[in-house]
């Protein structure tokens, strides 16, 4: 017989996956709905209008593309190449939609995790360095964090070209193959971000310095630093951590606006002109892809949240702090 | 307990901050380049251009793009050259003739042509191309559009080939000449739709060969070295001067404007007009602009709709704006008023008579209005009738340019109300047209030959039909000038049809053509050659960089 706590393991992972299933379905459906219930004629949409094409073509591409059949067969369809990771074919690129993103994925998750580990790593240290005594840091690095939150990032990311590339030439303007081309993209992206994770930080931070857990180690004479990022920090990740779901939004829609002001590749680049075209088969691919990351990163965030916080393992006790 | 110094960060990001504004200043004037010497062409070296839009798909036979017949025009060469004035000379094809009253083209082809794989050119590659073009599983959205009465395509001989219509048929050598109707090697034909839109498998006999593509970011082109076959006034003989050149897709105005002015592309396409000024201030930089052929933007009154039934009704707002100052203080210089729906860059169809012929007359159109029973005023100025305010629908696709937002303020002055109904989605602003529930469309259309008045004016070019008539013009006579334009035999004869046409549309005030758009590229100086065609896109093949700038 297998041991209880095994049993409930897969059990627990079972009703994850079957969760995931759940809300990438959710997703899809959503989006085929609202793209359907949009008035209209598809075909003119996949014609365009500078074109010339007569009524018998437009019944050739309505049939081509299935749109001669009724939605709820459309919607069956639909569903069956999802399961098989199939998406159909673009209207406008007449690609596969699934090679179209495999292509298109790579310079995205470049551009978002380096993102990610940058706001990171940025809000840490702003963390650790303003929650001192002194009260000057605090103050100047609140403000700035919510000049930086409330500049949109499509007016930053001109700004920051306009300065480091056009005028000082310090940095491409868009992808020239080296990392350099890199650096702006990921300062737009980074920087909102880590201005807001750095709000919620330093507010768990300031709390955890005030917990007796923190009077303990200054007691055993950890020096003011390590008691700061060693100990408290990791009580102030854990509401960071819960951000998670926006921050992995602010990513995806985020580059969006970077890859098209620095003329990178990408998903946010064909998302943009597959929403204007209604090139129906890539936003429903887009939406199916964002469901399933939403879902990985949930996944990986309850790992991090064992790492992070001791408590919560299995089996090892009440940690010392 | 207090820190020691509890103002010092502060302080040092004010310093820092205006230290970065004097960097940032210091580097913004010009370093005014020396003017280069009347230098001498040569070959070597290779640009790079920033363009504002990337095709979606790049297969000219199929796609309607007119950035696709760009960026795919040095890899492929078409029959009939067209020049940047609107001549059409040998180009592939050697000479030709027509037959049975301009129902049959036949193609005398040079012998000494290969593709980009190595293959030979000759009348069955010419026939692959055209029905490839007029399959049906190309979906062809334009091209096959331009054949118009196409019937088929005979190989005559080794290198003679004809082609054939139902009717009579002038504007196909100008068709011939774009790149819609490019000729690509047969072989990389059966590649396959998805290949050939990819843009991975464009092989030609142009005078450069397709290079690498990277979706989103650029496309690369190299020297055919083999290249003998240029037009006779492409501006240069033999193999292109560039080793190479690649075409990047900046689509935000602001970084390709950034990227040409801090030398980091060397030509960019469509700077805005707030831009052109500050472009041509700089020492290093030229701008070169050509007026657009074909249809320029203009407004076309549905003939058919309640409000616009009423010929005074359409020649009131025919008169109501005031277009001299309104496209004055838009283009700020970077485009005309248009008197007629073409452009006069339009090769033997412009009709000049036009000219100052409806001028701006308010008065006259408050008579006219006051005649149809538009009389009565309302709270905010508008005209009325029965208690109804004068509101003319205009479906816009997108956000509604500044310029009809200009032409709407301007009619406000007149008491019309211009009811710009934007819209994103392009299936309900197409339904809309469909089913003609607008009074008024404002659109353009470039295109290289006069032929474009038949896709507007023919009564069989209905909008449900995938047709451009938004006048919903229906007249035999019109259909008949028409008719006998696309019939004629020369240039001349085919002109006066148009001019008919032209005139015969301002008349009943079925249009109202609005500016005559111009294209404007950014160059570096240290380029030359770089010139535009006739439709206004630059042409690669002749230009060339001076070395070490």
């Amino acid at each position: 017989m297998t041991p209880p706590h095994i049993s409930a393991a897969v059990r627990a992972v079972t009703a994850r996956a079957g969760a995931a299933v759940l809300v990438v379905w959710g997703a899809a459906t959503c989006a085929f709905l609202a793209l359907h219930l949009i008035p209209g004629d598809p075909v003119s949409a996949i014609v365009g209008s500078n074109a010339l094409v007569g009524a018998e073509q437009r019944e050739e591409i309505r049939h081509h593309y299935g749109l001669d059949r009724s939605p709820l067969v459309q919607y069956g369809a639909y569903l069956k190449q999802l399961a098989t990771g199939e998406l159909g074919d673009s209207y406008q690129l007449q690609q596969p939609v699934s090679s179209l993103l495999a292509d298109q994925i790579g310079p995205t998750a470049q551009l978002a995790l380096w993102s990610s580990l940058v706001a990171v790593v940025l809000a840490a240290t702003v963390t650790v360095l303003t929650s001192g005594r002194s009260r000057w840091p605090r103050r100047v690095s609140s403000a700035v964090e919510l000049l930086v939150v409330s500049t949109p990032s499509f007016w930053l990311g001109i700004m920051l070209l306009t300065v480091f590339s056009f005028r000082l030439g310090w940095l491409p303007v868009s992808d020239s193959g080296d990392a350099r081309s890199l650096v702006l993209p990921v300062i737009t992206l980074a920087l909102p971000i880590a201005a807001v994770l750095t709000q919620v930080m330093r507010e768990g931070l300031l709390g955890a310095l005030e917990q007796p857990f923190s009077l303990t180690a200054r007691a055993r004479g950890l020096a003011e630093h390590t008691v700061r990022s060693r100990h408290a920090l990791r009580h102030a990740a854990l509401p960071a951590l819960t951000l998670t779901g926006w921050f992995t939004g602010t990513l995806l829609g985020g580059a969006v606006v970077v890859e098209n002001v620095f003329a990178r590749s990408g998903i946010g680049r064909i998302t943009l002109q597959a929403v204007s075209d209604r090139d129906l088969p890539v936003v429903q691919g887009v939406v199916a892809l964002s469901a399933v990351v939403f879902v990985l990163v949930g996944a990986v965030v309850e790992l991090l949240y064992v790492v992070v916080d001791p408590r919560l393992r299995k089996g090892t006790g009440v940690a010392a702090a | 307990m207090h820190p020691p110094h509890p103002r010092r960060t502060p302080r040092r990001a004010a310093l820092l901050s205006v230290l970065l504004l004097a960097a940032v200043t210091a580097c913004s004037s010009d370093d005014g380049a020396a003017p280069a010497a009347q230098a001498k062409p040569r070959s070597g070296g290779s640009l790079t251009y920033a363009a504002q839009q990337e095709p979606d798909c790049w297969d000219p036979h199929t796609s309607a793009q007119d950035v696709t017949a760009f960026v795919q025009r040095p890899v492929f060469d078409s029959l009939v050259y067209q020049t940047p004035d609107g001549e059409l000379e040998p180009w592939l094809a050697k000479s030709w003739k027509t037959s049975e009253g301009g129902r049959t083209y036949t193609f005398e082809l040079r012998d000494d042509v290969t593709f980009h794989d190595g293959k030979h050119l000759d009348a069955a590659a010419v026939k692959a191309n055209f029905d490839h073009i007029t399959a049906k599983a190309t979906q062809s959205q334009y091209a096959a559009g331009l054949l118009g009465p196409y019937k088929g395509t005979t190989v005559k001989g080794k290198y003679e080939v004809e082609v054939r219509f139902s009717r009579p048929y002038a504007p196909f050598l100008q068709a011939a000449s774009t790149t819609y109707l490019g000729i690509a090697s047969p072989a990389s034909l059966k590649a396959g739709a998805d290949k050939l839109c990819a843009g991975t498998d464009s092989v030609g006999s142009g005078p450069f060969k397709a290079g690498a593509y990277t979706r989103g970011q650029k496309r690369g082109y190299t020297r055919n070295a083999a290249y003998a076959w240029a037009p006779k006034d492409a501006g240069h003989t033999g193999p292109a001067r560039l080793d190479g050149f690649t075409i990047r897709f900046l689509t935000e105005d602001a970084t390709r404007v950034g990227a040409l002015t801090s030398g980091q592309v060397d030509a960019a396409a469509a700077l805005p007009a707030n831009q052109v000024a500050t472009v041509r201030r700089n020492a290093r930089l030229d701008v070169v602009t050509k007026d657009v052929p074909g249809a320029v933007d203009t407004f076309y009154l549905n003939t058919k709709s309640p409000l616009f039934s009423d010929e005074r009704v359409r020649k009131a707002f025919q008169r109501s704006v005031d277009l001299d100052a309104l496209v004055k203080s838009v283009f700020q210089g970077t485009g005309t008023r248009a008197w007629s729906t073409l452009s006069p860059a339009t090769p033997h169809s412009y009709d000049s008579a036009l000219e100052k012929s409806w001028p701006y007359d308010r008065a006259l159109a408050g008579r006219l209005l006051d005649q149809a029973g538009w009389k009565g005023r309302d709270s905010e100025g508008y005209r009325t009738k029965n208690g109804k305010r004068l509101t003319v629908v205009a479906p816009v696709y997108g956000k509604a340019s500044v310029f009809s937002q200009a032409v709407q303020g301007d009619l406000k002055k007149a008491g019309i109300h211009l009811k710009l109904a934007a819209s994103t989605d392009a299936t309900a602003v197409s339904a809309q047209l469909d089913e003609g529930r607008y009074d008024v469309v404002e659109t353009s259309w470039a295109r290289g030959d006069g032929d474009i008045l038949s896709s507007f004016f023919l009564s069989t070019e209905s909008s449900e039909g995938g047709g451009h008539n938004f006048a919903k013009v229906a007249d035999p006579q019109v259909d008949t000038w028409l008719k006998e334009a696309q019939a004629a035999d020369s240039p001349d004869a085919r002109a006066a049809y148009y001019a008919k046409v032209q005139k015969w549309t301002i008349d009943h005030a079925a249009v109202v053509p609005a500016y005559v758009q111009q294209a404007s590229v950014g160059v570096n100086k240290k380029v030359h050659g770089l010139r535009l065609s006739l439709s206004a896109w630059p042409e690669f093949y002749a230009a060339w960089v001076e070395a070490g700038r």
